[in-house]
C-alpha cells in the first residue's frame, strides 16, 4: 500500500502561514500558488487548515478551495472552524473531498457521527492536536492548540473511529514548526489504537523524519508544511528518501524508482 | 488596623447605573474613552510610573492620541518600519560595544532578563553577534510557571552566567498583598525588582553597561522616550529613602506597622543616584539599536534554545508565547482590566497589530472574546499567596481586618478600584460602558 505525502497549508485569511507550537504565525506565502506547486511536485493530497477559524468563529476557506479545486486534481481536505453540517456541505461543494474537524467535535461528538452519516466516513477526518503531558500521555487540545479539551488524545482517537471518522489527522503541538522531528511515540500510539488511516503531522525538518514515522506500517500518511513552504525540500526529496528506506509511495514519472 | 475589609464597605452604586452620568474618572484617567484607530488600545492606558512614588493617590499620565485618533505606540511602530535608519543605529551599537568591550576576560555588560523569548534574544545577539561578554541577572518571578522555569534554564544553558536573585518570599508576599490592597497592582513588586535590581547589581559588580530589551515607548510611553537609547534613572534611583513607597506604603510605615526589618527591604530599595553616577552606570535599550519584533524573538528563542510556548493560552488572551514565566501575570492583567478597562488580549492584540502579525478586525474579535476573563488557572494558589496568615505574618496580619484573601474578598476589593466612567452595574453584572468591539 502506498503511503501518502500530504502538503499541509495552514491559512489565515488570504495568507499561507506557519507557526511554532501552533503559535506565532508568520506569513510565508500564497496558499493558492503553493497548492499548485505542490500538486505539480506530485503531492498525493492537500490539507488546508484555517488556523484562526475557531478563534474568530468563522471559516474563510471556501473561496480558496473553489479556485484551487478547479486546477488541482488530487484530494483536498479542509479543516478549521467546521461546526455544522452546513459548513461541511459548503466545503464539499466548493471542491473539498474531506473535512477535518477538531474543536466542535470535542464539544459535541455527535457532529462527527452526523457528518459521517450524511457525507460518508471517507469524507470525515477527525483532527487531533495533541499536547504531551508532564505525567505522560497526551491531551487533545482545541482552538488550534490554545484550550484544553480534557480528553486523552489516544482514547479520543478510538472514540472518533467509533463515531464514524474515516481518517485521523494527528498533530503534535510540541513538535509543530520546530523541524526537530515528529512525535513518533504519539503517532504510533494512535495508530495502534485504531484501524482507520492515520496522518502524522508536526515536526518534519528533514527527510529522515519522514522515514522515522513511516517505518511504522500502520501510519498511512504524513503531512508536511514548513520544509515545503521554506523550499528546504521538495516532495520528490521525501519520496526518494522513502524509496531508499523501502517505503512505498506513489510513483511519479521521471523520478527515481518510477 | 489599617486595611478595612472591602466586603463591609458601602459603594455608592448610583454612580454605576447604566444611565448614570459618570461624575469622576479615577486615577486621573481621561473622562472620555477613546480607542486607537489603528490598534485596539484605549486612551486609558497609563504610561510607566515611577513605582517608588506610587500611592493610592497617584494620578496617571496616559498614552497620547494624535488628531487622527492614532496612539503614540502605533506612530512609534510606523517610524520603526519607515523612517529609522537601522543600519546607523546598528553602527551606534557596535561603537558602544567597542567602547565597553572587555579585553581581559571580564564581563563587559549586564543583561537583566527572565529567560523569556526577549531576554534570550538580547543576551544571544550581544554575545554571539556583537562579541560581548554579558553577565545575565534575573529578579525571580513571584511564582515560576513550570515552562517558565524550564525556559529560564534553557536560556542560561545556551551559554550565559546568571545571578538569580530570589527575594525573601515572606516579604514578597507582603509587598504583593499591599500592592494589591492599596494599588490593585499585584505585579508591582516584580516591576520594582526588575527595574531596580540590575543597576544596583551592576554598580556592585563594576559592570557599567546594562542592556534592557524594548523601550516602554514601544507600548505607549511618550514617543520622545524612544529618541534615546537610555533609560531614565528616575525609574530605579531615589535620593532619599524617606520618599520611597513600596506597595503604596512608606518605608517608615513598613517598618513601624508591618513588622518589616530594614534589611528585608534592601532588595527593593532604589539605588542612590550619586552612586550610579560615580560608577558610570548606563542603562540602554537594545530595542533602540536593533529593530525589535517580539514574534521574531520567539522564533529565535525556539530555534536557538529550544524555548517552549506555554501549554495553553494565558487566561485573558489568545497568546502562548508572550510573558509566560510568572503565574501572577494572569492576575496582573485582570487588574488592569478592572482599573483601566484594558485586559491582556488588548495589550497582546495591540502589539501584534503594530508588528503586522494580525489585522485590526482580528484584534477586535480577540479582545471581545478574551479580555477580562478571570484567571481561574492559578487562582487558588495566587489567592493563598496574597493571604497573610497570622502565624507567618504576626504583625502585618494585624493591620488587616481580614488578612486572608479569598475570591470573595478579591472581587469586593476589585469593585473599590472600578472607575464609574468605565464601569456600569446592571442586572447583577459589571460591564464596561465602552468597548472597542461595540464601537465598531
Amino acid at each position: 500500500m502506498n503511503r501518502r505525502l500530504i502538503a499541509r497549508l495552514d491559512v489565515k485569511m488570504e495568507h499561507l502561514i506557519k507557526g511554532i507550537h501552533l503559535e506565532g504565525w508568520r506569513k510565508v506565502g500564497d496558499p493558492k500558488g503553493r497548492a499548485k506547486l505542490y500538486y505539480e511536485q506530485g503531492a498525493d493530497e492537500l490539507l488546508y487548515m484555517d488556523v484562526v477559524a475557531s478563534l474568530y468563529g468563522r471559516n474563510n476557506l471556501s473561496g480558496i478551495v473553489r479556485e484551487v479545486a478547479s486546477e488541482v486534481f488530487i484530494p483536498i481536505t479542509v479543516g478549521g472552524g467546521i461546526r455544522s453540517l452546513e459548513a461541511v456541505r459548503e466545503m464539499l461543494s466548493a471542491g473539498a473531498d474531506k473535512v477535518a474537524i477538531n474543536t466542535a467535535a470535542t464539544q459535541d461528538p455527535d457532529i462527527l457521527r452526523a457528518i459521517s452519516d450524511t457525507y460518508g466516513s471517507q469524507a470525515t477526518v477527525l483532527s487531533i492536536e495533541a499536547k504531551k503531558l508532564a505525567a505522560g500521555g497526551w491531551e487533545a487540545m482545541t482552538d488550534n492548540g490554545r484550550n484544553h479539551s480534557g480528553r486523552n488524545a489516544i482514547e479520543w482517537a478510538a472514540e472518533g473511529q467509533r463515531l464514524g471518522a474515516g481518517e485521523l489527522l494527528v498533530t503534535s503541538i510540541d513538535q509543530d514548526g520546530t523541524g526537530r522531528g515528529m512525535d513518533v511515540a504519539l503517532i504510533s500510539a494512535v495508530a495502534r489504537e485504531v484501524d482507520i488511516p492515520v496522518i502524522a503531522s508536526g515536526g518534519v525538518g528533514s527527510t529522515r523524519h519522514v522515514v522515522d514515522v513511516l517505518k511504522n506500517p500502520d501510519v498511512s500518511a504524513i503531512a508536511i508544511a514548513r520544509d515545503l513552504h521554506l523550499d528546504k525540500y521538495t516532495l520528490a526529496d521525501f519520496r526518494t528518501a522513502c524509496h531508499d528506506a523501502g517505503i512505498m509511495t506513489r510513483r511519479v514519472k521521471g523520478e527515481q524508482g518510477a | 488596623m489599617i486595611n478595612a475589609d472591602p466586603r463591609k464597605e458601602a459603594i455608592d452604586m448610583s454612580l454605576y447605573g447604566p444611565n448614570a452620568t459618570p461624575s469622576q474618572a479615577k486615577y486621573g484617567l481621561p473622562q472620555h474613552v477613546q480607542f486607537c484607530r489603528k490598534c485596539v488600545i484605549s486612551n486609558q492606558r497609563p504610561n510607566s510610573a515611577v513605582e517608588y512614588k506610587h500611592t493610592a493617590q497617584s494620578k496617571k499620565t496616559v498614552i497620547a492620541f494624535d488628531e487622527e485618533g492614532v496612539c503614540d505606540a502605533c506612530r512609534n511602530a510606523e517610524r520603526k518600519q519607515a523612517s529609522i535608519d537601522w543600519d546607523r543605529r546598528r553602527a551606534e551599537l557596535v561603537a558602544l560595544c567597542d567602547k565597553y568591550r572587555s579585553r581581559n576576560g571580564s564581563y563587559d555588560c549586564l543583561v537583566p532578563g527572565s529567560g523569556g523569548k526577549d531576554s534570550f534574544y538580547q543576551a544571544w545577539v550581544l554575545k554571539y553577534e556583537f562579541g560581548m561578554n554579558p553577565l545575565t541577572c534575573t529578579w525571580a518571578p513571584h511564582i515560576y510557571t513550570d515552562w517558565g522555569w524550564r525556559n529560564f534554564n534553557r536560556w542560561i544553558h545556551a551559554g550565559f552566567d546568571n545571578y538569580l536573585l530570589t527575594p525573601n518570599g515572606r516579604i514578597k508576599r507582603l509587598m504583593t498583598r499591599l500592592a494589591v490592597e492599596n494599588l490593585f497592582h499585584p505585579f508591582q513588586p516584580f516591576i520594582i525588582g526588575q527595574k531596580g535590581f540590575a543597576p544596583a547589581f551592576a554598580a556592585k559588580m563594576g559592570i557599567p553597561l546594562i542592556f534592557y530589551g524594548e523601550n516602554e515607548a514601544e507600548y505607549g510611553n511618550p514617543i520622545a522616550d524612544n529618541q534615546s537609547a537610555r533609560r531614565d534613572f528616575e525609574y530605579f534611583s531615589m535620593a532619599s529613602d524617606e520618599e520611597t513607597y513600596l506597595g503604596g506604603v512608606s518605608v517608615a510605615d513598613l517598618q513601624s506597622r508591618y513588622g518589616v526589618r530594614k534589611a528585608d527591604l534592601s532588595a527593593y530599595m532604589p539605588s542612590d543616584p550619586r552612586l550610579l553616577e560615580e560608577k558610570g552606570i548606563e542603562v540602554h535599550y537594545l530595542g533602540y539599536y536593533l529593530k525589535w519584533h517580539p514574534q521574531a524573538a520567539y522564533y529565535f528563542a525556539v530555534e536557538n534554545g529550544g524555548f517552549e510556548a506555554s501549554p495553553e493560552r494565558t487566561p485573558g488572551t489568545y497568546s502562548k508565547y508572550n510573558s509566560i514565566d510568572d503565574r501572577i501575570d494572569d492576575l496582573h492583567y485582570y487588574t488592569t482590566y478592572v482599573k483601566f478597562g484594558i485586559g491582556r488580549a488588548s495589550y497582546d492584540a495591540a502589539q501584534e497589530i503594530r508588528s503586522g502579525d494580525i489585522e485590526r478586525d482580528e484584534g477586535v474579535a480577540l479582545v471581545k472574546r478574551y479580555d477580562g476573563e478571570f484567571p481561574e488557572r492559578f487562582a487558588e494558589e495566587l489567592l493563598e499567596y496574597l493571604s497573610l496568615p497570622s502565624e507567618i505574618f504576626p504583625e502585618a496580619s494585624a493591620q488587616f481586618e481580614d488578612p486572608i484573601m479569598d475570591r470573595d474578598y478579591f472581587d469586593a476589593l476589585a469593585n473599590r478600584f472600578r472607575s464609574p466612567h468605565l464601569w456600569s452595574y446592571d442586572n447583577g453584572e459589571w460591564r464596561l460602558r465602552r468597548t472597542v468591539f461595540q464601537e465598531n
